[in-house]
């Protein structure tokens, strides 16, 4: 990575580094003049840090005349990023994802550690399955650390417990039925508790399938002007208050149960954790860069973002009467479970986030391959390709004043891992990853630049999953480097074409 | 949507530029009275006595209906023969479709096969959409389900023309009972109708009435003053009275299953457009059914063939509206100037 092209990036940020490949130890790694953002610390602002060895030797925070210039505009350091929600569908659906492209592409999008969804086929409900979701990430070769959520229930069939103890001796890092809810309260109940006992999470997918059989998009006034059949918010809203419920009670039994609901959609359901929360409950949520930006007019053809379509006292525009619809309607790569709601849930997921009642922002990255994509709307497999748009899509929230960068940071790296941190000691996991720039500790970072947009098109985009919402559009931040482990895990191109190595 | 079509701005210099009708809801008013002024032509020829132009001769016409239907398919195929086009008829019971072979690979399928103008009847909402984003021709759409059924809309606005006095729906009361939710019917209708200014009430039971209370409220400074821009309602006699038009749907016995009514009979004891009913709209109402009826329960069989009825109008003004749509995607590269090629 030349000095030179590190010049060129912004606001006086210089690169150096001698050049390793993807998984290779980064012996030496400068950057000078960046922003600087440690969520552990709570500390920002400008720096410099040196990488030597795979260990962040040095980490300077600049003052007065050397400060000169450096914005949170710039390129940024951050610790490297953690998605507590991400399918990479291996073993069962090669076709659709790998482990190792989807860690090609974790990396990409900043992300140092993903824990993947068990929903594999076979289920990663056993032990063996993890072993080979762990052969495939040491034998791609990347660095990017990949934990596991084992299954609620045998072969995810809602029936009977997963082999919960074994799968946490072979170190998961929690339980979830993901991609469906737990589906009885008898079996939820049993796995709050017996997760409780071994001091793991359970990970929570809240829906209510009978109120959802058939549904199309989120059950409002674009799904009745387009005719699709209506996902309705009780669905979420119901499912999280029967898990509430639960965990209050399971908590008599077994007080280390502890629930995580994922995903969170809607304004209701948030309201209901964030009372659960003041209430003194286990319960920790988060929710998805999609859920957050987007909104269902984008089916109709709309691409404003979320905060852009919210109108007078809190209601949606009209995107029939005021222009907002230009690209061809019922894209199918804007199905997805839960559904893209309206601006109001939006704007309720930023305020959840903000005030901790969300403490992550995960991808619910769901590649799907064309055949399951290129299909009628109502036929179309739901999942978003999201783990490589994720920054960008909260960039632009940051751009927009809507989201402090700290608290974005905050969100991609401090927020989940403390959702599973306890759950990482209990398995007898290291904390590899620091989640804060720590000085002597293995380098774990991503380098990115705000100021330079690129655009996501299917050949940007390293996932096999090509099924994003946002294709065509420029996103802020492009990402020029992540370590992970002190490893290499992504470059960007231009950086090494720079090189001439 | 600018990706559709590009509306012609001025009335008087209208011409056709949308390569495909997948909906009314992007056809803009000067566009539909230019359908209505071109339907209008086709019903002339239809009066003729030998009913055949050479318009599109020699251009290649496919049905492809995913969903059974006698009336919309035998129209479309109508109008095409009418207008000389080569006319391909795929049912999809009898077809590789019944293989598992995907709508995309149908559609490709059919254009290498030579197909120019598709008509496409599918079961789920959007449909057509993905059929024009990969068809290289002219797509129009038959109906996909709930969401839009152009060609009934504007054959239901044709016949409503031509029989209010004046020819002209500004004010006038048209009333739409039965089951809103599940029709396509229903949804077109609202941007149609809407659009030549009548004064819309949707009316059934409120289970499927869900969510038009909301379509209606998104829309201000409508055609109702202090109101959206339609009502939706389940009294059936505040629909009903002073109407000029009452347009009933057909209720499928599905809707019991799903758990939306109780019973057919229920049905049409609270809502089923009978005599006593009818008798409330204005006294020249007309009664109309986009069929297929169910008889004794949306509509009562002596209102079905009564005085007021232009149920069998709008079958033969389908073919003629038809005829227009076909004949104007099909010269849609160049505007229409019907009169001249007929």
């Amino acid at each position: 990575m030349s000095a030179a092209r590190g010049g060129a990036r912004a606001a006086g940020a210089r690169m150096n580094s001698t050049g390793p490949k993807v998984g290779e130890t980064v012996e030496r790694f400068e950057l000078e003049k960046a922003w600087l953002v440690d969520p552990v610390s709570g500390r920002e602002g400008p720096g410099e840090i040196v990488v030597t060895d795979g260990l962040l030797e040095s980490v300077v925070w600049l003052e007065g005349a050397e400060a000169e210039g450096v914005t949170d505009e710039g390129v940024i350091v951050a610790p490297g990023f953690f998605d507590l929600h991400a399918h990479f569908r291996e073993p069962g659906f090669e076709d659709a994802e790998t482990v190792a492209t989807g860690c090609a592409a974790a990396a990409h999008g900043g992300y140092t550690t993903v824990a993947l969804m068990p929903n594999t086929q076979p289920a990663l409900d056993e032990p063996g399955v993890l072993g080979r979701v762990r052969s495939a990430a040491s034998a791609g070769g990347s660095p990017v650390e990949v934990l596991a959520f084992g299954a609620v229930s045998a072969g995810r069939a809602g029936e009977q417990l997963s082999a919960m103890g074994e799968l946490a001796d072979a170190g998961v890092v929690g339980y979830s039925d993901d991609g469906a809810p737990v589906k009885t309260p008898k079996l939820m109940r049993s796995a709050l508790v017996y997760a409780g006992m071994l001091g793991l999470p359970i990970v929570e997918h809240a829906e209510d399938s009978e109120l959802t059989a058939g549904a199309e998009a989120h059950e409002g006034y674009v799904a009745s002007v387009m005719g699709l059949a209506g996902w309705p918010v009780a669905a979420e809203v119901d499912a999280v208050s029967r898990d509430l419920a639960i965990l209050a009670d399971a908590l008599g039994d077994q007080p280390g149960a502890r629930l995580h609901l994922t995903h969170v959609s809607t304004a209701a359901a948030l309201d209901l954790v964030r009372r659960a929360r003041a209430a003194g409950l286990p319960v920790t949520s988060d929710v998805t860069p999609h859920h957050l930006a987007l909104t269902d007019e984008w089916i109709a053809g709309s691409r404003r973002w979320a905060w852009e379509a919210l109108g007078k006292g809190g209601a949606s525009r009209d995107p029939w009467a005021d222009g907002a619809l230009t690209a061809w309607p019922y894209n199918t790569s804007l199905r997805v479970n839960p559904p893209l709601r309206t601006a109001a849930d939006a704007a309720a997921c930023l305020a959840a986030l903000i005030d901790g009642t969300a403490s992550a922002v995960v991808t619910d990255h769901a590649p799907h391959t064309i055949v399951d994509k290129e299909v009628e709307f109502g036929k179309a497999a739901n999942g978003i390709s999201g783990i490589e748009t994720a920054l960008g899509v909260l960039l632009s929230l940051v751009d927009a004043g809507k989201l402090p960068l700290a608290r974005a940071v905050a969100a991609l790296t401090t927020g989940p891992a403390s959702v599973v941190a306890a759950a990482r000691r209990t398995a007898g996991i290291p904390a590899a990853r620091p989640r804060g720039l720590t000085e002597g500790a293995p380098a774990d970072l991503v380098v990115f630049d705000r100021s330079d947009c690129w655009t996501v098109a299917p050949d940007s985009l390293l996932s096999k999953g090509k099924n994003s919402p946002l294709i065509g559009r420029e996103l802020p931040g492009r990402v020029l480097l992540t370590i992970a482990g002190g490893r290499l895990a992504y470059e960007d191109p231009s950086a090494a074409d720079g090189d001439g190595a | 949507m600018t990706t559709v079509a590009s509306a012609a701005p001025g009335a008087s210099t209208v011409s056709w530029h949308h390569r495909h009708l997948i909906d009314v809801d992007v056809v803009s008013w000067p566009e539909i009275e230019l359908i209505m002024r071109t339907t209008e032509e086709m019903k002339g020829i239809l009066a003729r006595p030998i009913r055949k132009v050479p318009a599109l001769n020699g251009r290649r016409v496919t049905t492809l209906f995913y969903e059974a239907s006698t009336r919309t398919r035998v129209s479309f195929e109508t109008a095409a023969r009418n207008l000389s086009a080569d006319v391909v008829s795929i049912a999809t019971a009898t077809s590789s479709v019944t293989k598992g072979e995907s709508l995309v690979d149908t559609i490709r399928t059919l254009e290498a096969l030579g197909a120019e103008i598709l008509v496409m009847r599918h079961s789920v909402s959007g449909a057509p959409y993905l059929a024009a984003e990969i068809f290289g021709g002219h797509v129009l759409n038959g109906g996909d389900g709930w969401h839009a059924h152009p060609t009934q809309a504007l054959l239901d606005l044709y016949t409503m023309r031509e029989h209010v006095p004046g020819g002209d729906l500004r004010g006038r009361k048209v009333a739409i009972v039965g089951d809103i939710l599940h029709s396509r019917v229903a949804r077109s209708n609202i941007w149609t109708l809407t659009a030549a200014g009548a004064e819309l009430w949707l009316c059934g039971p409120a289970t499927l009435l869900r969510g038009m209370d909301r379509w209606a409220g998104a829309w201000s400074g409508g055609a109702i003053p202090g109101h959206g821009r339609f009502n939706v309602t389940s009294d059936i006699d505040a629909a009903v009275r002073d109407a000029d038009v009452v347009m009933g749907l057909r209720i499928q016995r599905e809707r019991m299953q799903g758990g939306l009514l109780p019973s057919l009979r229920e049905y049409a004891a609270m809502f089923q457009l009978n005599a006593e009913r009818v008798s409330l709209a204005k006294p020249d109402a007309i009664v109309m059914h986009p069929g297929p009826m169910n008889e004794g329960v949306e509509i009562a069989p002596d209102v079905a063939i009564s005085g007021r009825s232009v149920i069998t109008d709008q079958v033969a003004n389908g073919v003629a509206v038809r005829m227009a749509l076909l004949y104007l995607l099909a010269g849609s590269h160049e505007p229409a100037h019907a009169e001249a090629a007929l």
